[in-house]
């Protein structure tokens, strides 16, 4: 009876979900990485920052092997904001965070009774970049991005356009005659909450004006589209993570930003560790002091994070190392976690 | 006397044969033909331009990696990533997706077609449901994360492959609930007459009748509704699919689905370093997602074809 068929297979619908509920996770991963594992490490679930990610995932990768304690480390990157709330909520062992937790961030882990431990990993820079045929712009100061890209420069088609506003900031820079098209990351992005803070959260202040961009630039979350961007037009200006930058150093430029005494300073590995680049952040994993008590895996996973072999992957995920004093102070918070 | 003389017909036969056999020189005709053909060849060339590099940007991908390529797992490096959990994830969708959106699909088809009173309520329901297939996916997927992650969290254990099934199986109801209705409503009438004729109840007309009858054309509808699941990324970034890493694949734990992949590979950084980088593995990943979907029509293709036969040799 062909009836009877189509029944038994709306059974199967319905069961789905219920034999999937189950909870045990029966691993059916054909062994990939060469790596017996017949010992099971435990595991766990990383989120938070897409910047931090990478970084998550290299360790990841690392503790996953026998060397590593065989550890099952899953990792997502939604976000900084979106890691905390989950973080907050009690999912996720770990999250990663491109900036300090905020106040209303810790109110909520608080009342949901999580106990953190903050553990700074990373340095990230940013870069703002314009095509390699661009050689009329060396560097810039804070009063000049503000004047290109800042909340009041909205309309600005050429690079002169902002002279005015510039000189009024008092920027040591008079801006060439080009056409003026900009690339940069959207709002959702942890890079674009960086630059805006970097570049103009001071003068912003001072000026009595939001710390945003102006609305009329390209914005794409994905950064090879802000590369094209910038390649595409020889007198493009744009932003983007250092790690992207270093890995694509042959279709950008890097425009050197003027410190406070006015010096420009280039961003390189080095002006970044030592903090004379001033667009740079620290990046950060928060730590579920609870579930690392609960789970030995997180120990593991965390230990190795900040080991030796874990700087090594900071490294290789194209972020700078911390100095030697701060990476101790993160190893010494970490142990004295209780 | 004859009405028409000879002479007047060949004169008319001449005109017929000239005015079928003559080039057609009518300019508007000539017009609209050569537009429609432009029409054709610009949709063949966008696609073909379109597989032709994802082929091309795939074949790194797969000459260097081999099977390797579609047993490993996501990470860091693009010459060392796999696509296995996204094969995993995008096939247990595809699997869920069906069992659970053609049952409900057809039966809902069925009722409103063959039980249901043309009243003014179910014509209301209809209207809505064809309203509904043309939600925008990422709203289903806001609908995936408050119903099927977290009200419903205890049976489908958080954001995982189990909830990403039941969140695209609603997405595509309505595509199979309609494509059901049109071949159902395109069932002879006389083969339901004949069979209440003969003394068969509504329901053995249905199921014996108008179901077999009806199935070339609800498989069509599911085939497409399948392809369109098994393609989207929106519901499934609202559901958490994962891209970072995924050590482990299972229906109740963390998953992705290869969308998701291609969406978050071709996002990366794609350094000169390996033979393989990013773009190659995204449109490795494409390809494979290309292949799913091709199996899953082909079997389709196969379901419908019998069905047809059948119903010529009833």
């Amino acid at each position: 009876m062909k009836f009877k068929n189509w029944a038994l297979v709306a059974t199967c619908a319905l069961a789905l979900p219920l034999a999937a509920c189950g909870g045990s996770d029966s691993a059916s991963t054909p062994d990939t990485t060469g790596s017996s594992s017949n010992t099971d490490g435990g595991s766990v679930f990383v989120t938070g920052s897409s910047t931090v990610e990478p970084i998550s995932i290299k360790v990841g990768e690392l503790a996953g092997t026998d060397d590593g304690g065989n550890i099952k480390v899953t990792v997502e990157g939604p976000g900084t904001g979106d890691g905390f709330k989950k973080f907050c909520a009690g999912d996720g062992d770990i999250t990663g965070a491109s900036r300090p937790i905020k106040e209303e961030e810790a109110v909520q882990c608080a009342d949901a009774g999580i106990e953190y431990v903050e553990l700074a990993v990373a340095i990230d820079g940013l870069t703002v970049a314009t095509s390699v045929n661009n050689t009329a712009i060396e560097c810039l100061d804070k009063a000049a991005l503000y004047a290109l890209i800042g909340p009041e420069s909205e309309g600005f088609s050429s690079w002169a356009d902002a002279n005015t506003l510039a000189g009024e900031l008092g920027s040591a820079y008079t801006l060439p005659d080009a056409p003026l098209s900009i690339f940069g990351p959207g709002e959702e992005s942890g890079t674009y909450d960086s630059f805006v803070e970097f570049a103009f959260k001071s003068i912003a202040g001072d000026r009595g004006t939001e710390v945003i961009a102006r609305a009329d630039y390209t914005a794409s979350p994905n950064d090879n589209v802000i590369v094209d961007g910038i390649e595409s037009a020889d007198t493009s200006l744009g932003w983007v993570g250092y790690a992207y930058y270093r890995a694509e150093t042959d279709r950008m430029k890097a425009i050197a930003i003027a410190n406070d005494e006015g010096v420009c300073v280039a961003p390189t590995d080095e002006t970044i560790a030592d903090g004379s680049y001033s667009f740079s952040r620290t990046l950060y994993i928060y730590v579920n002091k609870a579930k690392a008590v609960e789970n030995p895996a997180i120990g593991t996973y965390v230990d190795l994070y900040l080991s030796a072999a874990g700087v090594e992957q900071v490294v290789a995920a194209g972020y700078v190392q911390l100095e030697a004093a701060e990476q101790q102070s993160s190893v010494d918070a970490w142990t004295a976690r209780g | 006397m004859p009405i028409v003389t000879d002479s007047q017909r060949s004169a008319t036969r001449t005109q017929v044969r000239q005015a079928i056999t003559q080039q057609n020189r009518h300019l508007p005709s000539i017009a609209l033909s050569v537009t429609l053909l432009i029409a054709v060849t610009f949709t063949l060339l966008t696609l073909f331009s379109l597989l032709a590099r994802i082929v091309t940007q795939a074949i790194p991908a797969f000459s260097e990696r081999g099977a390797s390529f579609l047993s490993g797992t996501i990470g860091s490096e693009p010459d060392k990533v796999g696509i296995w959990p996204g094969l995993f994830g995008s096939f247990a969708i595809g699997v869920g997706v069906l069992l659970i959106a053609v049952p409900l699909g057809i039966g809902a088809a069925i009722y409103l077609e063959e039980y249901a009173e043309q009243n003014r309520l179910n014509r209301f329901v209809v209207v809505n449901i064809r309203n509904l297939a043309g939600v925008p996916a990422v709203i289903y997927g806001v609908l995936g994360l408050i119903i099927f992650v977290g009200w419903l969290k205890p049976v489908t254990n958080g954001g995982t492959v189990v909830a990403a099934a039941l969140t695209l199986a609603i997405l595509v109801l309505p595509v199979v609930i309609i494509t059901s209705m049109e071949a159902i409503r395109a069932v002879p009438m006389g083969l339901r007459d004949a069979g209440y004729g003969v003394g068969a109840s509504r329901w053995e007309v249905t199921r014996d009748h108008v179901v077999p009858y009806a199935m070339p054309g609800i498989l069509t509808g599911t085939v497409l509704a399948l392809a369109r699941a098994l393609g989207e990324a929106a519901p499934l970034i609202m559901i958490g699919a994962i891209t970072g890493l995924l050590p482990e694949t299972s229906l109740s734990g963390k998953f992705t689905a290869i969308p998701m992949l291609i969406y978050s590979w071709s996002g990366r950084p794609d350094s000169s370093g390996g033979n393989i980088g990013w773009s190659n593995a995204a449109a490795g990943a494409g390809l494979v997602l290309l292949a799913l979907v091709l199996v899953f029509n082909i079997i389709g293709i196969f379901l419908r074809n019998h069905f047809e036969a059948k119903r010529v040799g009833t």
